[in-house]
């Protein structure tokens, strides 16, 4: 196996779907020249006509997607950030989640949605938030967020082959981060809605995702020996991998919820809802969840008030260990 | 074919039962007839006998309280079903794990032969410095160490919390089951060496409760006075020489509750309750017996008012029989719920206890409107007649509520009580 | 481009049929026959007819919403009886029941009708790219009323067509007036169509409540998108007889509609004017039209019969959840 970054690895998921797929294509903004890494370079194997540049203008932009996936085709939508969605919302996630039920399951909607997403680059607000909450919320969408490279070519492969419409922003802040990943043309897909344990443990459980699922990896490795972390990457928002968190809290009747989003309505606050109602008998402790606390996201260096990080999962960690 | 097994209603007043202690194995083959568990009410604690024969599935932890009615066994005919026997509870059952122990406490009392005979394993484990309750009184314990009690029959109310905020967590579960039987532990470090710990629940508790009840509901108003029982103490004693063919020796106690039955007829005003808006006086004349009992530990003490019943239809000797027999029933713990209601007027006497002369102010047993507190006799020169003479003296104190009756009929009434324990021929008028 | 005579009797056709099969469905919501609430297209029936009879079963087609898009659908020859049925909550619905009026025809490229006004302008922008690309002469017949042109999703369909050349018909049906408010109010000029001048795009001006009319200028807008030379802009003005749906008053403003302007407006019904075109260029024959009408109310007893004897749709939870997702 090869090292690789995330990055890369979402490149070379679109690159070998655009290879096997004539319907597979990528519209966004400036995609072409690739104002990230993953669409650099994408146009001069796949032309301008799979490999799409339009006009500002996020509605016209996931038009193109949605019209071409109501004719059959297979869009991968590039939003350049995940906050951008909004511009677009009533199309790209009410119409889009609600049309193959609302039609009564006459025509599916394979759309491919994607954004950089997150803290840790100081950028503020629209250019900082999450969004996999927030389209959890609306049904009919599969959402699902890479924490390795390895989960990343796989689960972008996996999306791309769904009929569903999925959304799978990749955080900014672990874009550079190398992991193994099996060679070019090894072809291998992570399903979705498969939850991974990324790490075993006995005395609390840690559902942590993306950038989150590192900084808690790095905490249950710094508590080895006091307190013993099982970490829990759900890998899938929607659909949830509930079984192998509920395995989980079997073993350690105890669960930290890290979730890098905005903690009123969040999808932390839906899957501690959800361990009450069909786990309540489970838990030694209340569940406790570490989110982004309801403030806008500010710039610069305020930036770490609000982004949940190792010392605030250890304290939540110790805390329902206390 | 499985038969329900439900906790039995036994008394008119009883509205809900705690299995103390069962007397059978979870699935054991039992005869009708059997013991099989140890139930207390409010009032008293029984032993139930088995009303089948069969295989008896455990339904109701120990220590938990249920409506009467509730399922709390099962009886089924062979092994194999038994085995097939869901294990999940009714739900009815399980609104009273969560209920508040506090209040559990207090309206459901451990009778005293339930505190000797209950094996300390059902009521004992651990308790620590940390309290379990939070303000309100509402026990705190995680979900899962709800369910882990539940599942192992553990009263949870004894189990004390090391989580936060004195959360009982799955751990202090586990060490109160896996340390099975442990003392109530004490602090025996420090300046403030503890010899024991009593707990506040069961029958302290409702002591507690029904005295505080007594003093902050009703008017009560406390006399004290001397009778010369010498006369009386004379008559005992030639009752006492027929004692063989009397087939009892009787006891000052029976005289006392003869005179109290002559006084009732002289003030019939004493022997009353204040029954929601009405005062209801009783032709019936049942005396309350409080009588001292063995407590949760050497250093506790208990406390039961059995009812000697329709003694104005007695001779003394039958009083003396009847209640020598109420005695024996509360001391053996054999009491009905029946036994502990219905009394007119109590009486509470701490003869051969008190310091001799001593006075009392006893509190009013409710809903009695009255009772009377005789104690230790003293002999002491008294003027008879213009001499002086060596008489034997009883203290008598009496506590009324003068919401019920004013100082003029009380006055009466202890005067007539004091005529008859001085003049004993009046029990003949 | 002139009409042949057999065009035009088929547009007088559809005609026909599309004002029976409007009338018939607002009959049933003052029945309460139907569910939901219905948006009568009287008075606006010929844009609908005149843009959609012509098309291809392989042309894109966004119905306005006025008549639930019945004049559009119906013109382009799609069987409507399941349309009445998902209009009565019957598992025959074109939908299974499941969309009240928010429906699709997929296999005749009717996608959605969204509640959203204006929500046909993103995808459209796909469903013209996709046509594009395939390059087999589709073209996307995108309608929509006065009002949906204040969003801003129409100035990037335009903007994006334009650009592209896509073979779109941005058709706007200009009835003047949005619930209550009327069009010169809410736009600063009174031609929509002069949006399409910001983007260099083509634009005619038609008499909507002449079928034939509407028809040429729609071929030929039809024929401009088919032979790659782009959008065009086609605007209709026409007429709203009743409110905006049934059961919300007739107000222009926070005022109710004059008697006088109903009047005028009786004048321009398009049947009737067709009725008299038709006539007096010896199309058809009187009886020939009577023929069209009976027929037309066949069609409609027989739509009405099968929505009826069809069963309610009501699945079980758990089937319906089976369908959130596409397998």
């Amino acid at each position: 196996m090869r090292t690789i970054t995330l990055i890369d690895a979402i490149k070379e998921a679109m690159q070998e779907e655009l290879r096997t797929d004539p319907d597979v294509f990528l519209v966004g903004q400036d995609v072409r020249g690739g104002i990230f890494p993953h669409t650099k370079g994408l146009v001069e194997e796949f032309g301008p006509e799979r490999i799409v540049d339009t006009p500002i203008g996020e509605s016209g932009m996931y038009g193109v997607a949605m019209g071409a996936a109501q004719e059959g085709m297979r869009p991968i939508v590039d939003f350049m950030f995940g906050g951008f969605t909004y511009v677009t919302f009533s199309e790209c996630s009410v119409s889009t989640g609600q049309y193959h039920f609302l039609h009564g399951s006459q025509r599916a909607l394979p759309i491919v949605m994607t954004a950089g997403v997150g803290t840790g680059q100081r950028l503020a607000n629209d250019h900082a938030m999450s969004i996999h909450g927030t389209f959890a919320h609306h049904p009919g969408i599969k959402v699902a967020m890479p924490s390795t490279p390895y989960d990343a070519k796989g689960m972008f492969k996996a999306a791309i082959r769904d009929n569903n419409p999925v959304v799978i922003p990749w955080h900014m802040g672990i874009m550079m981060l190398k992991g193994e990943v099996p060679d070019i043309g090894d072809d291998y897909i992570v399903p979705l809605g498969v939850a991974d344990v990324k790490r075993e443990g006995a005395d609390v459980t840690v559902l942590a995702n993306s950038m989150q699922l590192q900084n808690a990896l790095k905490v249950a490795e710094k508590l080895e020996g006091e307190i013993s972390v099982e970490v829990i990457d759900p890998r899938t928002f929607v659909p949830f991998d509930m079984d192998t968190l509920l395995r989980s809290l079997e073993k350690t009747n105890r669960l930290v919820i890290v979730d890098e989003d905005w903690e009123s309505g969040s999808f932390a606050s839906t899957i501690s809802a959800r361990v009450m109602e069909q786990a309540f008998d489970l838990l030694d402790a209340p569940v406790l969840r570490v989110c982004l606390p309801n403030m806008p996201v500010p710039g610069g260096y305020m930036e770490e008030y609000v982004a949940p990080n190792p010392d605030k999962i250890e304290a939540a960690i110790r805390n329902v260990c206390a | 074919m499985s038969t329900e097994y439900v906790m039995p209603k036994l008394a008119m007043a009883m509205s809900e039962g705690t299995v103390s202690q069962w007397l059978v194995e979870d699935g054991q083959y039992v005869e009708k007839g059997q013991e099989l568990a140890t139930v207390e009410t409010e009032k008293v604690s029984y032993d139930l006998e088995s009303p089948n024969t069969g295989f008896f599935k455990l339904v109701l932890g120990e220590g938990e309280t249920v409506p009467v009615e509730t399922v709390i066994g099962l009886f089924v005919d062979s092994e194999a079903e038994l085995a097939g026997l869901d294990t999940q509870r009714p739900a009815a059952n399980e609104t009273l794990v969560a209920s508040d122990p506090a209040v559990d406490s207090l309206t459901a009392a451990v009778a005293p032969v339930a505190v000797q005979s209950a094996p300390v394993a059902t009521t004992t484990a651990v308790t620590a410095p940390t309290a379990t309750t939070a303000t309100g009184g509402r026990l705190k314990a995680s979900p899962l160490a709800k369910k882990i009690a539940r599942d192992n029959d553990l009263d949870l109310t004894v189990v004390a919390g090391s989580g936060p905020q004195g959360r009982i967590v799955k751990r202090d579960v586990e060490a109160a089951l896996r340390d099975g039987i442990r003392p109530i532990s004490v602090v025996t470090q420090g300046p403030l060496v503890e010899k024991a710990r009593i707990p506040f629940k069961g029958m302290r508790a409702t002591i507690a409760q029904r005295m505080v009840q007594s003093q902050q509901s009703t008017a009560s108003l406390s006399s004290g006075w001397e009778s010369d029982i010498t006369e009386l103490l004379a008559i005992r004693k030639r009752f006492t020489a027929r004692a063989e063919q009397l087939g009892t020796k009787v006891s000052v106690n029976a005289l006392l509750i003869r005179a109290l039955v002559y006084a009732i007829q002289q003030v019939p005003v004493a022997n009353s309750a204040l029954v929601g808006d009405e005062i209801v006086i009783y032709d019936s004349i049942n005396v309350g017996i409080a009588i001292a009992m063995p407590g949760q530990n050497e250093y506790d003490s208990g406390l039961m008012v059995p009812v000697l019943k329709g003694v104005e239809r007695m001779g003394l000797v039958e009083i003396d029989k009847a209640l020598k027999v109420l005695i024996e029933r509360a001391r053996s713990g054999a009491l009905a719920a029946d036994d502990l209601n219905d009394s007119t007027i109590t009486l509470s006497s701490t003869a051969g206890i008190a310091p001799p002369g001593m006075n009392t102010a006893p509190v009013l047993n409710l809903p009695n409107a009255v009772i009377v507190g005789p104690s230790t006799p003293k002999d002491k020169p008294v003027v008879v007649d213009g001499e002086i003479k060596v008489r034997t003296m009883m203290p008598v104190s009496m506590t009324f509520d003068h919401r019920v009756l004013d100082g003029e009929p009380a006055a009466r009434f202890m005067k007539a009580l004091h005529d008859c324990l001085e003049s004993p021929e009046l029990m003949l008028a | 481009m002139s009409l042949s005579k057999q065009q035009m009797a088929l547009l007088f056709t559809n005609l026909v049929r599309a004002n029976h099969y409007d009338k018939m469905m607002y009959r049933r919501m003052m029945q309460g026959q139907l569910i939901g609430f219905y948006h009568p297209a009287q008075g606006a029936i010929a844009p609908g007819v005149g843009a959609c009879t012509f098309l291809n079963q392989d042309d894109n087609l966004n119905p306005h919403h006025r008549g639930h898009g019945i004049t559009h659908m119906i013109s382009k020859g799609i069987d409507v009886s399941t349309f009445l049925a998902e209009h009565t909550g019957k598992d025959t619905g074109c939908c299974a029941g499941r969309s009240a009026w928010h429906f699709s025809y997929p296999d005749h490229k009717v996608y959605q009708q969204s509640g959203f006004i204006g929500h046909n302008f993103a995808p459209s922008v796909g469903w013209g790219w996709a046509a594009k690309r395939r390059n087999q002469g589709q073209v996307v017949m995108n309608c929509s009323g006065d009002g949906s042109y204040g969003q801003g999703r129409a100035h990037e369909a335009m903007l994006f067509a334009q650009n592209w050349k896509l073979p779109l018909i941005f058709f706007c049906e200009n009835n003047g007036m949005a619930i209550f408010s009327s069009a010169e109010e809410m736009h600063p000029l009174e031609d929509i169509s002069s949006l399409a001048q910001g983007y260099g795009m083509p634009a005619e001006i038609v008499d909507g409540q002449d079928v034939f009319a509407v028809a040429e200028v729609a071929m030929k807008a039809i024929e401009r998108a088919r032979s790659g030379q782009g959008p065009t802009f086609v605007e209709c003005k026409t007429l709203r007889f009743n409110e905006h749906d049934i059961g919300t008053p007739d107000l222009k403003g926070w005022e109710d509609r004059s008697e006088a302007e109903h009047e005028e407006m009786r004048q321009r019904e398009p049947v009737h004017l067709a009725t008299q075109r038709i006539l007096a260029d010896g199309i058809l024959t009187q009886d020939e039209i009577d023929a069209i009408h009976e027929a037309a109310l066949r069609e409609i007893d027989k739509v009405e019969t099968f929505a009826d004897n069809s069963e309610i749709a009501r699945p079980s939870e758990e089937e319906l959840m089976a369908h959130v997702f596409a397998p």
